[in-house]
């Protein structure tokens, strides 16, 4: 599976692992990740980019969606291990403005 | 908008709640007795029967009445039922009728024959009841089937010509309308490579009312129609204005409203705006999401800046939230900027591996001249996709900063020839404008275009534009802010300047402008005086005016290309006020 999910014992924690190719293709999954998530106050999500080689800027526009419907600019949303050329293309577009890149 | 949409059963003579509509069947026979006992058969399952005795009457039924399907008897005079199915089938390419035969035995020699002509299927007579009406209905439900499957390809195949049309239609209006205006410099070369038909990737390109150049590259997220629909609005907010005299600041602001206006969130548009002003020798970037510009020395012969994005592409930030800041960057003649799209970056080789910038760098570093980049780069992207398909849509533009050419963008002289459109009238205003006003805004764009629609002089916008811009930065730069013109003199001055104006200008909370425009008609036409004064300590313009004449460095150009352009330039007082005359005369020549 290329985008899977998981959840914290307390719920506030979700952690999206995102695998391969991160684009359209796998917008559904993506989506169904944070869509029935708990969005009250303290909820953090992290998105795993470990195992990702690839994303496009219709990844760029389904973070977008994301942050938008966790609550815009009071979402908690992390972005970890993006590989070299990952972390060129979130910074291009100047995403660590909008999302915490670790 | 007639779309595709599928056939209601009852229009394809499918089963409808399971009772078959009523079909037109042909029974051919010689032998009476045999076809009457078939003919009453068929009606009794509810079907209406056509019937003929030889071959010669059958195929004039099958061309007259077009019936649904044939129960074909073997041996006949005149036609026989053989050659009979094998002209049926032959002219039916178009319409499925089945063929049943009727045949006498049952061995294998006479079924092989039947089939041989194209039969659909055999029946021994004297043929059992249920079982010829098992296999007429087998038949008529592969004849519906094959009905439907047949009218939905002509639909489609309609449908997908129409479409085609359409977008050819489509692509040819956006390509006019994106393009409109585009620059043709002998300074600038450009490629637009799109991978379908509507570009994601947009490439505009205007002069400024004032001489220089806006470009904006930009590109939307994903590509084709989608990502196309996006580029009108785009366009028609950077000629429109470009042309009224607005900053890169401002438009890339009025873009960003519009976009986060329209666009989905998950939609945007990564875009570079620049503004490339050959009075001060500068170079005004904002870069929300594009790779990062390169300025290439044409002298050192190697890459001497990189101007990285700052800013979220366009159309993802709020208002409040959108930042406006420029890079100012000092430009040198032969200096050389690219700018591209991430499609070069990310164009793909056959064995999956991606160009990556530094690929890109070394194109810079192992160039021996510079006329020669820009078909480098072409021509190793092009050996690097080694004949591979094109992802995505790449946009590359190289400007030569050339003093001369640039300036060229405009014909100063070209405004004062025209008259105005309106007959001469009498009118006049003025502005007070406070230095907290003018941190936030710009009055030049508002004012050229009221005098523009109040008198009619839309063809001297670019000179009046000049000329207004020329009075009003002296008065704010020199007389608000006290800057020092020398500063630009050093080298990287420009831009040195420009952050000290920009720094000066937040905190200063003294001082006003006051501008004044009036009109009136004169014997051959009319007269426009314009009078701007600031609360500055003013200037020694007399010394200045002689210091000027011998100057040709970045700050002289001011005062003297006023003299040029106007009828009257007249300094009061300290230096703080000046008025400047334009005359127009009705039969089309300036009277200065």
């Amino acid at each position: 599976m290329p985008v899977t999910s998981e959840v914290s014992e307390d719920g506030k924690m979700t952690t999206i692992k995102i695998g391969g190719r991160f684009d359209f293709a796998v917008q559904n999954e993506f989506r169904d990740c944070y869509y029935n998530a708990k969005t009250d106050g303290g909820a953090k999500f992290i998105i795993d980019m470990g195992g990702a080689n690839y994303m496009d800027s219709s990844a760029l526009g389904m973070l977008l969606m994301m942050r938008e419907y966790l609550g815009g600019n009071t979402a908690d949303i992390s972005i970890e291990n993006s590989s070299p050329d990952i972390k060129n293309i979130l910074t291009v577009a100047n995403f660590q403005s909008l999302f915490h890149m670790v | 908008m007639a779309y595709f949409t599928p056939k209601q059963p009852e229009e394809t003579g499918a089963p409808v709640d399971g009772a078959r509509r009523a079909q037109k069947i042909l029974v051919v026979d010689d032998d009476l007795p045999s076809r009457l006992t078939l003919v009453g058969l068929i009606e009794s399952q509810g079907h209406q029967v056509l019937q003929a005795d030889d071959g010669v009457q059958a195929l004039a039924m099958f061309r007259q009445e077009t019936p649904d399907l044939i129960l074909m008897s073997g041996d006949m005079p005149h036609i026989d039922g053989y050659e009979a199915t094998r002209q049926i089938k032959a002219s039916d390419a178009e319409a499925f009728v089945p063929v049943i035969f009727l045949a006498t035995t049952s061995n294998n020699q006479e079924l092989e024959k039947c089939l041989d002509a194209g039969s659909d299927d055999v029946i021994e007579k004297p043929c059992n009841p249920v079982l010829l009406k098992a296999r007429i209905n087998a038949l008529l439900h592969i004849r519906d089937l094959y009905h439907t499957v047949q009218e939905q390809k002509n639909e489609l195949t309609a449908h997908q010509k129409r479409l085609q049309r359409e977008r050819l239609l489509a692509g040819r209006l956006f390509t006019k309308i994106v393009n409109t205006g585009t620059l043709e410099l002998p300074n600038i070369k450009s490629m637009l490579s799109p991978m379908s038909l509507f570009s994601g990737d947009i490439l505009l390109s205007a002069p400024k009312p004032s001489s220089g150049l806006h470009v904006l590259l930009g590109d939307f997220t994903g590509h084709g129609l989608a990502a196309a629909t996006g580029a009108l609005p785009v366009a028609s907010v950077f000629y429109g204005m470009t042309e009224k005299g607005y900053s890169v600041a401002e438009i890339v602001s009025e873009i960003n409203t519009k976009l986060r206006n329209i666009l989905p969130t998950d939609m945007f548009l990564a875009a570079c705006m620049i503004d490339l002003n050959p009075g001060s020798h500068t170079l005004t970037i904002w870069n929300g999401g594009i790779p990062p510009v390169i300025i290439y020395s044409g002298k050192q012969k190697r890459i001497v800046n990189r101007i990285v994005p700052r800013h979220l592409p366009l159309g993802v930030a709020g208002d409040k939230e959108f930042n406006r800041r420029v890079d100012v960057v000092d430009m040198k003649q032969g200096d050389r900027i690219y700018i591209h799209s991430d499609g070069i970056t990310e164009t793909i080789a056959p064995s999956g591996e991606m160009f990556g910038r530094e690929r890109l760098t070394k194109i810079f570093e192992s160039a021996l001249h510079p006329d020669d980049l820009y078909d480098e780069i072409r021509a190793r992207l092009q050996a690097f996709r080694a004949g591979g398909a094109q992802r995505d849509d790449v946009t590359l533009i190289e400007i030569e900063y050339h003093q001369a050419a640039l300036e060229a963008t405009v014909n100063l002289e070209h405004g004062k020839n025209i008259p105005a459109v309106l007959p001469p009238s009498s009118w006049n205003f003025s502005l007070d404008l406070g230095a907290e006003l003018l941190r936030h805004f710009d009055p030049l764009p508002m004012v050229i275009q009221a005098i523009c629609d109040m008198q009619g002089f839309h063809g001297q916008r670019q000179q009046l534009y000049t000329v207004f811009s020329e009075l009003f930065s002296n008065a704010l730069d020199h007389g608000i802010l006290n800057l020092d013109s020398q500063l630009k003199k050093t080298a990287d001055g420009f831009a040195k300047y420009y952050l000290e104006r920009e720094s000066r200008l937040a905190t200063q909370s003294k001082g006003k402008i006051t501008i004044e425009i009036s009109h009136k008609g004169t014997r051959q036409g009319g007269e426009l005086t314009v009078r701007v004064e600031d609360t500055g300590k003013g200037f020694n313009h007399e010394d200045d005016m002689l210091a000027l004449e011998k100057n040709q460095g970045n700050s002289g150009r001011g005062i003297p290309l006023l003299y040029s352009m106007c009828d009257e330039v007249k300094y009061h007082g300290s230096g703080n006020a000046v008025t400047v005359v334009f005359r127009w005369c009705e039969c089309g020549a300036s009277n200065s």
